[in-house]
């Protein structure tokens, strides 16, 4: 069984990406230098491979930390309330934080962490999202550092997955649609 | 871009492009060997912080299908390095019974870690499980561990970079390089 077989089309090259790449890490180069010692929050499972690709070219002091979350299920998407699985390991008042996405959809996970993450009194606080899809929004998030504003397609790949799948696909791509209505229970 | 060595960093132990040829060398014997395995049934489980860099480098280059968890540990702070004890922070969110297991670390250093992982999740009856390890250092060893993939073997040095740091910092550097020994002795 090939890998790839559910996949329509590249929408975004791995050259791409890392071209992009390089660009969003001299936009936070220009924004934060040694003494500002930021933390950079990856949102698991889908940022890591942006995170690693991204901290690679940073050139300031820097830590990482990861975070992990889940949606409690049916009838909550329109909260935005979840469960954190996996909370900081620093804390973050009077510091600074980027957080690090890999996707920024309806905005409800991402608002929910920023007010989380308010709450917790960090001294400046940043967005850097690789994709945005902001057709798809339906609340209004800051989002300070967008790598590609994507149409509203069911996107996979760098960190991206269709049900557990293909996070590890170099390039972003677009998931044939009888894959997902399938999945979806859509004939 | 090319930044300048940090103050810290003594020498570049091991450069990028050694690192990156390593880990496509070892997707290529990991891929021959889970060949055929269906998606649901192969799961690279990284342990957090450290193997992150690793497993998004590794992960990417293997060409067989598979899926990504993550499990993050901590140390007691008081004789940890005595004992090996280690504190489970966050499970894997998968079920590993019936599945093909491969534990993606950092390094291997005196192997309590990866003994307490062999044990948490041989007791759940993996299909089967293994380990992928990019750094070794047999000096340093007090348990035998199993290791399936290596990366590198390397002396007993302070190593920061590609996931490993030294109190959180020089985690994200490209390169493995070895710190300044005043750096660690304070």
């Amino acid at each position: 069984m090939s890998m790839f077989q559910d996949i329509e089309r590249v929408l975004i090259s791995e050259a791409k990406i890392q071209a992009r790449i390089v660009e969003l890490a001299d936009e936070l180069n220009a924004l934060y230098d040694d003494a500002d010692l930021p933390v950079l929050v990856c949102i698991l499972k889908g940022a890591f491979v942006f995170l690693a690709d991204l901290t690679r070219h940073l050139d300031f002091r820097h830590e990482v930390d990861f975070m992990e979350i889940s949606s409690y299920g049916a009838g909550t998407t329109s909260t935005g309330v979840v469960r954190i699985l996996l909370d900081l390991a620093s804390n973050i008042e009077g510091r600074q934080v980027v957080i690090v996405e890999d996707i920024v959809d309806t905005g409800h996970t991402l608002d929910y962490i920023l007010r989380s993450f308010t709450a917790r009194n960090p001294a400046g606080l940043r967005v850097v999202t690789l994709l945005d899809k902001p057709s798809r929004r339906a609340i209004d998030v800051p989002v300070d550092i967008v790598g590609f504003e994507i149409p509203n397609e069911f996107v996979m790949g760098y960190g991206l997955d269709y049900s557990e799948q293909y996070r590890n696909v170099p390039y972003i791509g677009v998931l044939k649609p009888e894959v997902y209505r399938e999945g979806l229970g859509i004939s | 871009m090319t930044n300048p060595l940090p103050d810290s960093v003594d020498y570049v132990l091991l450069d990028e492009a050694s690192i990156q040829r390593r880990v496509m060398e070892m997707a290529a014997e990991i891929s021959a060997d889970y060949e055929g395995i269906h998606n649901e049934d192969f799961l690279l489980v990284g342990v957090l912080k450290g193997s992150f860099i690793f497993l998004a480098d590794l992960a990417r280059r293997l060409t067989v299908p598979h899926r990504v968890d993550f499990i993050a540990l901590s140390s007691y702070a008081d004789k940890a390095e005595a004992t090996g004890a280690v504190r489970l922070i966050m499970d894997t969110r998968a079920d590993v019974a019936g599945r093909h297991l491969l534990i993606v670390e950092d390094i291997l250093d005196t192997g309590y870690t990866l003994r307490y992982l062999y044990r948490l999740f041989e007791a759940r009856e993996p299909a089967s499980l293994r380990t992928a390890v990019l750094l070794s250092k047999p000096d340093r060893h007090k348990v035998d561990v199993s290791l399936h993939y290596l990366g590198f073997s390397i002396p007993d040095v302070w190593v920061v970079g590609y996931g490993l740091d030294f109190a959180d910092r020089f985690r994200t550097l490209p390169y493995i390089a070895a710190l300044k020994p005043r750096v660690y002795e304070g």
